[in-house]
């Protein structure tokens, strides 16, 4: 069956970061380079050729694009500058767009000022709704901060939390399972058995804590860092869920959780900046290239976690009330960056990358069976 | 006959002729032949104290004729005629027997080869025995030329002559000047006018005193020689016009292929599948659109239309490539929202400027798709409305999918082939064509313009598919050949040549149309033919065909072959 090219594909990608597309004409310097390139995945090179000749259906059901950690080993190699790895890059942005079923994904990545105006509006009425609350439901004052007249008592605040955790990931859930449905559904993708998604399932975890395939990557400096960053935001995120009255407890302090999220809040605030500084000074290949959506990111993190820590100062402080406008700021911050970027932009990325690892080991073993010969030796980093 | 004094000079040529004859014998042998006054060996004959050798032994040996035994005539029969020559003979009183190429280099026993090399020499010995002083004559050469074709080549050709001072007569087929190259809008690969590359140049040739422009016009027939050929042209109002020009220029330029041969492209049954030079028409009208009169979104550049096929032309023509890169550009300055996709089966940019040409053109969001040769895709109408776009079905080589491409308009870049009358042409000027019907040059690398006949030249597209440049290279080229000649003002003729012996000749016109020189001229008054011994190559056909044995080639004579061949039994 052939498949209709769509000529507007290169334009449309374009807006998501892959300017340099057209000029590959197909050496494969790039695969040869990757140190994940393997078959069945050959990538860049495989991607790239969809994306240059408009072959959506084929990229949208691609898994390429995820099993790379943009090492930028190709768009070194790269003999007509044609950036593979932002170009892979880009493609992730398209995939995310591309597997969000509401659109808005789409429309954030492809035109900052609406995903600006969106993380605005989110703060807004944030700050909004948490300050009606406080005064009307809450207790009623800004001086206030822990205890039981608080003006945000975290019992209620932790019911927001997990309402709106709740919303956040059933939208990701549901894109992660059209992204099972591009990737593994389709006639030409081999069956797979439910046993073996069954027996491959640890991948998941394994490839979500310790991203061991980035580590494969020449240089272990941007998987360190992309480790502390990913485990110190994950470790708040559990603080925040789990912990969040231990906190804002006052006036003595709980060591017990405050000792984990100080650690974290330093590894958080410190790989964050040193991916903007990175990024500031395009001190390597894949700091060159910086979507806007990468720029919300990282400055969301930085801008979420220290007013996190300033409003924890002022309130072991004796400042309830800077503590309390410090909170409601922090707020501002935290609600709009779940809100755009869990299920709609490049956090969602920690939820597709793992899978996708997991997805492309059992295709390769169905592809393997279906051929009738033993499954590729996979790079260590894809074994259970 | 006086009793000849030979001297025969074997060459060992280093190792060559030596490691399978051996010289010593060969002219311990040839001592002993008859009239041989004295034979010697030598390690490089060819070399100066080679050739001293001869030219000291012609004087202390008092000797009449040479015989010198070593490679083909081809390679060094110049060199050892000057050496008699120096050594105060007749150059023509040299015979050379050719024991390398047809001895050394092709045997493997060095008894049996030392026994033909001897056989050889001896047959040589015995011919040049007969050999007659032979004196090189020279004809005038007239200075004024005519150039076939007023497309970019001719003019160019007219040009370099007529801004040399010398006479040219231009003839073109058509009403105007400019060829296929006036057919053009921009060019590949720097996007300069067409237009402005020959409004220049029409306009000084039409105005250039020394340049005799003959519109609507047609050489019809070419008399004579190298320095003094005899045109004639049909003009436009019917009358025969005689010219007399000393050289010619063809530079009659290429047709394009037909695109209704291919099938499956669907040329004049799809209302939007157009050629190359529909488009270029298109672009210098300025409106890109379909049949409709829509303007179309994506349009696909399919290439090697009739080139490089099983089915069609199997060469490549060269200028497509780029001029398909040259419309992607074009129709996205026309419309910029076009996609534009070139289907192609090698990309082949490997002029000047052509590389960076292909860069920014893929840069430029052109989209490459890559076909197998001899598997060209399908074009089909997308629905049942002949207006509603088409789909183009292909196998894409670098992704291995079947695919299909939208397309509202398509260019078929149709290949170069060489035009129709070309055979007509080419024994009109007495040249030859190749396996695909372009005109063959002397030699491929070493002399690319001048052709089996003295005196006419090609340039430009009709000796193969050509670009611009390239073409104006070799129009020059020419003309830098012409222009030698002229300044020599004489033309050497060979003294070798065949010649009709009037009183044995019946009149029969058998060799009139073997020439393949068309050197023989029959005199209608006297019922005889007559060989212009300037265009005769000695090639022989005529005396060999002459059932009255009424033509003799000078130096290839009966009596000197049947000597040789006595000689070497």
């Amino acid at each position: 069956m052939a498949v209709r090219m769509n000529p507007g594909l290169v334009d449309d990608l374009a807006r998501y970061g892959a300017d340099d597309v057209t000029k590959c004409f197909q050496c494969g310097n790039c695969s040869a380079a990757c140190p994940f390139s393997q078959d069945p995945f050959i990538f860049p090179r495989k991607p790239m050729r969809y994306l240059q000749m408009g072959l959506e259906e084929r990229l949208r059901s691609s898994l390429e694009p995820w099993l790379c950690y943009y090492c930028g080993e190709c768009s070194v190699e790269c003999p007509r500058g044609a950036e593979p790895g932002e170009t892979m890059m880009s493609m992730r942005r398209w995939l995310t767009a591309q597997y969000d079923f509401t659109g808005l994904s789409r429309l954030f990545y492809r035109s900052w000022k609406a995903e600006l105006l969106a993380i605005l509006l989110v703060s807004l009425i944030t700050g909004a709704g948490f300050l009606t609350f406080g005064f009307l439901r809450g207790g009623g004052d800004l001086s206030v901060y822990d205890g039981p007249g608080a003006f945000l008592p975290a019992g209620a605040v932790h019911v927001f939390d997990w309402t709106m955790g709740g919303a956040l990931l059933a939208l990701l859930l549901v894109n992660c399972l059209r992204m099972w449905r591009f990737t593994m559904g389709g006639e030409r993708r081999p069956r797979v058995p439910a046993g073996a998604y069954l027996r491959h399932l640890l991948l998941l975890p394994w490839h979500f804590f310790t991203q061991k395939r980035y580590a494969e990557c020449g240089e272990k400096r941007p998987w360190a860092t992309h480790l502390v960053l990913m485990l110190s935001y994950v470790t708040i995120l559990v603080l925040v869920m789990f912990f969040l009255r231990d906190l804002q407890f006052g006036p003595e302090i709980r060591w017990s959780v405050h000792a984990l999220g100080y650690v974290a809040s330093i590894g958080l605030i410190t790989t964050a900046s040193l991916a903007i500084r990175g990024r500031l000074k395009k001190d390597a290949p894949y700091h060159k290239h910086s979507h806007e959506s990468d720029w919300a990111f990282l400055v969301l993190l930085v801008f979420v976690a220290s007013t996190g820590v300033v409003q924890h100062v002022l309130h072991r402080a004796g400042l309830p009330t800077a503590a309390n406008v410090a909170y409601l700021v922090h707020l501002m911050g935290v609600v709009p960056m779940l809100v755009v970027e869990v299920p709609f932009s490049k956090w969602s990325h920690l939820a597709y990358r793992p899978l996708a690892m997991y997805f492309a080991r059992l295709q390769a073993e169905a592809l393997a069976a279906r051929a009738g010969r033993p499954a590729p030796e996979p790079k260590p980093q894809l074994a259970t | 006959m006086a009793e000849e004094r030979i001297g025969v000079f074997v060459c060992n040529c280093g190792t060559n002729i030596a490691k399978m004859v051996d010289g010593a014998a060969v002219v311990k042998a040839a001592t002993e032949m008859p009239g041989v006054e004295v034979a010697c060996a030598y390690k490089y004959m060819c070399s100066n104290p080679g050739q001293e050798l001869i030219t000291r032994d012609i004087r202390d040996h008092g000797l009449s004729r040479v015989v010198v035994a070593a490679c083909s005539p081809r390679m060094h029969e110049g060199t050892f005629r000057k050496a008699v020559e120096r050594g105060g003979i007749n150059p023509y009183f040299l015979e050379m027997a050719n024991i390398r190429e047809q001895c050394s280099w092709v045997h493997d026993d060095p008894a049996a080869a030392t026994e033909k090399a001897t056989a050889l020499t001896r047959a040589s010995v015995q011919r040049v025995t007969h050999h007659q002083p032979l004196e090189k004559r020279s004809v005038p050469m007239c200075p004024a030329t005519l150039v076939i074709g007023g497309g970019i080549a001719g003019l160019t050709a007219a040009l370099e002559l007529a801004d040399a001072d010398q006479q040219v007569y231009l003839v073109e087929r058509q009403a105007q000047l400019g060829g296929n190259v006036a057919r053009l809008d921009l060019t590949a690969p720097y996007l300069d006018s067409a237009r402005d590359l020959l409004r220049d140049r029409v306009t000084r040739v039409t105005r250039h005193p020394g340049i005799q422009v003959l519109l609507e016009s047609q050489v019809v027939g070419l008399q004579g020689f190298v320095g003094n050929f005899r045109p004639t042209v049909k003009i436009g109002t019917g009358e025969l016009l005689h010219l007399e020009v000393g050289s010619v220029v063809v530079c009659t330029g290429y047709q394009e292929f037909d695109a209704t041969r291919v099938r499956q492209y669907g040329y004049g049954r799809l209302p939007d599948v157009i050629t190359s030079f529909e488009l270029e028409a298109m672009l210098r009208r300025g409106k890109v659109e379909t049949r409709a009169g829509k303007t179309p979104r994506h349009v696909a550049v399919v290439h090697c239309v009739g080139s490089r096929s099983r089915e069609f032309h199997p060469y490549c023509s060269r200028v497509c490539c780029m001029t398909g890169l040259k419309y992607a550009n074009e129709i996205k300055s026309a419309i910029p929202e076009a996609y534009v996709s070139n289907l192609y089966v090698d990309m082949s940019a490997f002029g000047k400027g052509c590389e960076d040409f292909y860069k920014r053109t893929a840069e430029a969001r052109t989209i490459f798709l890559m076909y197998e040769k001899n598997q060209a895709p399908e074009i089909r109408l997308a629905g049942t409305d002949p207006e509603g776009g088409m789909l183009i079905a292909m196998k894409e080589r670098l992704s291995g999918e079947e695919i299909e491409i939208p397309s509202d308009l398509v260019v078929l870049m149709v290949g170069m082939e060489p035009r129709r009358d070309s055979d007509e042409v080419a024994r009109l000027v007495n040249i030859s064509r190749d396996k695909d019907g372009w005109f063959i040059e002397s030699h491929p690398k070493l002399d690319p313009v001048a052709t089996t006949t003295d005196g006419v030249f090609i340039a430009g597209a009709c000796q193969a598919p050509k670009d611009i440049p390239d073409s104006v290279a070799q129009a020059r080229a020419a003309a830098a050949r012409i222009l030698a000649k002229i300044h020599q003002g004489m033309i050497a003729v060979d003294a070798v040549y065949a010649e009709v012996l009037e009183a044995h000749c019946s009149g029969c016109r058998v060799c009139n149309e073997l020439c393949p020189y068309t050197a023989i001229e029959y005199d209608e008054v006297a019922r005889r033919s007559h060989i212009i011994s300037a265009a005769c190559k000695a090639c022989g056909c005529c005396a060999a065909a002459c059932p009255s044995g009424a033509i003799q080639a000078r130096h290839f004579t009966d009596q000197q072959i049947f000597a040789q061949i006595e000689g070497v039994l």
